[in-house]
């Protein structure tokens, strides 16, 4: 697809640049796609004194050539013509890559009815060419017969030259901005609230190469624990960001029936192997904090170690047992790590990222972010290690950072939370209720009794507050031995519980306590529970 | 958020749901409506098992006796499988759902009259 050395005979230079201009009007750079095909088409016809101009781009599966645009047969567009990779006339071009003149149309040479049912006598095609491939064919037809000489065949290869570069350039801005948007809403837009940890992340696409397949979460499970989510999924564009989605959901799937994070990540990877098309492979570590939050449990498929930051000690890289990516292959049970997290720990999850570099050793890198992480509040942590370790430079992989640290020891000090009166806090009040009274000693029944009859007084606030259009639910727990005494306060008017079900809570308020008092004063209602630490000692 | 579990298994003319995870004020609504998704007239008997439910208030227990009227107006029997030391159990007793359901295990005293 060069200009041809020499113009050919049939025109003077003058009329020969006057041509190739016209098809390569820097103008027509503005145009989108569709019109820039439509425009081309257009002036093609005109410039080569043809009936019909078309543009067949190939599927994604790259086994039919499809209509996409047309002029003076507007019909295969329309009908969405098909033609077969290496059937007929296009199919032909798509295979020998090189231009084709049909003399004679008839259906020995043409697979599609529409050109000859349009009484075309005579076609010249050429394949869109782009350095990946074979994009599309481009061709044109006469009714009256015509013999198309070599320099039609250069003027359309410009043509075509110009049609596969926006045509492909489209494509990337497409499926750029497609990757993108997807990871971008897989990626969690807001991280949890857990009482009595703090955490954070960044996440930085690549610059280079495309975004990858990079993604983080956490979420609650139904036993009261955290679980927390890293992966990063081989590959780039939109694929992989799509696979990250299906990855992300698996996930969290399992750990709804899964407490044991090699359970989860096992049947993620069996899974994986299941999913249909392109083989795929990722490295995911999956971590789950039981309700206390005092220790966590790791399981890794091929993900780097995450590193811990013990007050008083320096960073070290958490010593896990890794087991292979998933989608290798099926391999024996993921093995558990169990690590150990002191009040004021930080823990640190990346993706390489953030520490491989072209020309150094992971390890370098490694060390570079263990010397970055200090036991500190998580948002100046993170904004350090981005700084040390990322800086200035356009990363080339994407990069995944996730940051958290447990409050540092509450002793027996009280519980206070103030939550939005929205019935998605009463799940954040149970766990942090769970944490603080296995802290305290609380055992199993006196957690039932206090999660219930605090879950009450909560629900009713909310279900008052809520109908009103908002307002805050106060909890606060302190231990007043052999007691608990839980309060639960709003700021609203008391409203008497209504119907036969919230008769119902403040019954269960009542007989899981051993004293329950409701102070209903002008600033909002007040519900003191009265709980003895001893198990059996409720009514 | 708020995270149950509902999973169903259907045999000949019963079925058994067994619920995991915690019901409350956010995810009830939905709970309710799964199960009562899958209870039709054509069982005879429903056992609901609650032995996996860490958390469960009075609204999940209104829930159990909404389905207990039903089922009882179509002469279906529901039974509740809660072990004796866990936390939808204690509820259980305490609601007095002897009339309407059989609990399973039964219940170590008599039950009591009202709830």
């Amino acid at each position: 697809m060069s200009l041809p050395d020499e113009p050919g005979n049939a025109s003077t230079a003058g009329d020969q640049l006057r041509r190739i201009d016209a098809v390569t009007d820097a103008a027509l750079a503005h145009l989108n796609v569709e019109d820039l095909l439509l425009e081309l088409l257009e002036r093609v016809q005109a410039l080569l004194e043809v009936d019909t101009a078309a543009v067949l781009l190939l599927d994604a599966a790259a086994e039919y050539l499809v209509a996409t645009a047309a002029r003076g047969i507007e019909a295969e567009v329309r009908q969405g013509v098909r033609i077969p990779v290496g059937k007929g006339f296009a199919g032909r071009i798509a295979v020998e890559k090189k231009p084709v003149i049909l003399k004679r149309v008839d259906h020995t040479t043409v697979l599609n009815p529409i050109l000859q049912e349009r009484g075309i006598r005579s076609l010249l095609g050429v394949p869109l060419l782009s350095r990946a491939g074979i994009l599309g064919v481009l061709h044109v037809g006469t009714l009256g017969a015509r013999r198309f000489t070599e320099e039609d065949v250069r003027l359309l290869e410009i043509v075509a030259d110009r049609v596969a570069f926006a045509t492909e350039s489209r494509r990337a801005e497409v499926e750029r901005t497609a990757a993108t948007v997807l990871q971008r809403s897989l990626l969690p837009a807001r991280l949890p609230t857990v009482p009595g940890l703090e955490m954070t992340a960044r996440y930085v696409p690549a610059e280079l190469g495309g975004v990858g397949g990079d993604w983080y979460d956490v979420f609650g499970t139904p036993s009261g624990g955290l679980c927390i989510v890293i992966g990063d999924v081989v590959g780039r564009g939109f694929e992989a960001a799509a696979v990250m989605g299906r990855l992300r959901s698996a996930v969290r799937a399992h750990a709804l029936y899964e407490d044991d994070p090699a359970e989860v990540v096992g049947r993620l990877s069996h899974q994986v192997q299941r999913f249909d098309g392109h083989r795929m492979v990722a490295t995911v570590q999956v971590a789950m904090f039981e309700p206390r939050l005092a220790r966590l449990r790791v399981a890794s498929a091929g993900h780097l170690a995450p590193v811990l930051v013990i007050p008083g000690q320096p960073a070290a890289v958490v010593e896990v047992a890794n087991g292979p990516p998933v989608g290798v292959r099926n391999g024996p049970r993921y093995p558990v790590t169990t690590v150990d997290v002191p009040p004021g720990a930080l823990l640190c999850f990346y993706t390489d990222g953030l520490v491989e570099r072209r020309g150094s050793a992971l390890d370098v890198g490694v060390k570079r972010l263990c010397g970055a992480l200090v036991a500190g509040p998580v948002e100046s942590v993170c904004a350090s290690v981005m700084a040390q370790l990322i800086g200035g430079e356009a990363p080339g992989d994407d990069v995944a950072l996730l940051v958290m640290r447990r409050q540092a020891s509450a002793g027996n000090g009280p519980l206070e939370l103030v939550m939005p009166a929205l019935p998605g806090s009463l799940k954040t009040i149970r766990d942090a209720m769970r944490g603080w009274l296995l802290a305290v000693g609380a055992g199993p029944r006196v957690v039932v009794d206090l999660l219930l009859a605090v879950g009450e007084a909560c629900t009713n606030v909310v279900e008052h507050a809520y109908r009103r259009g908002g307002g805050m639910v106060e909890v606060y727990l302190e231990l007043q031995l052999p007691d608990v005494v839980a309060t639960v306060r709003d700021t609203g008017r008391w409203r008497p519980p209504r119907g036969g079900n919230r008769g119902r809570g403040t019954v269960f308020m009542r007989k899981c306590a051993s004293d329950v008092h409701i102070d209903h004063g002008p600033g909002g209602t007040t519900v003191v529970i009265r709980r003895s630490l001893a198990e059996a000692e409720a009514r | 958020m708020t995270v149950a579990t509902v999973d169903v298994s259907t045999g000949s003319g019963s079925i058994r749901i067994s619920l995991g995870g915690e019901i409350d004020l956010e995810n009830a609504a939905t709970v309710e409506q799964e199960i009562l998704g899958v209870v039709s007239d054509g069982f005879t008997a429903v056992s609901v098992d609650l032995t996996n439910l860490t958390y469960m208030d009075s609204i999940g227990i209104r829930i159990l006796f909404d389905l207990a009227s039903r089922l009882q107006e179509s002469d279906m029997v529901l039974e509740l499988i809660a072990p004796r030391d866990s936390p939808a159990r204690q509820l259980l007793d305490i609601s007095g759902f002897g009339a309407l359901a059989t609990l399973s295990p039964p219940s170590s005293q008599p039950p009591s009259v009202a709830g």
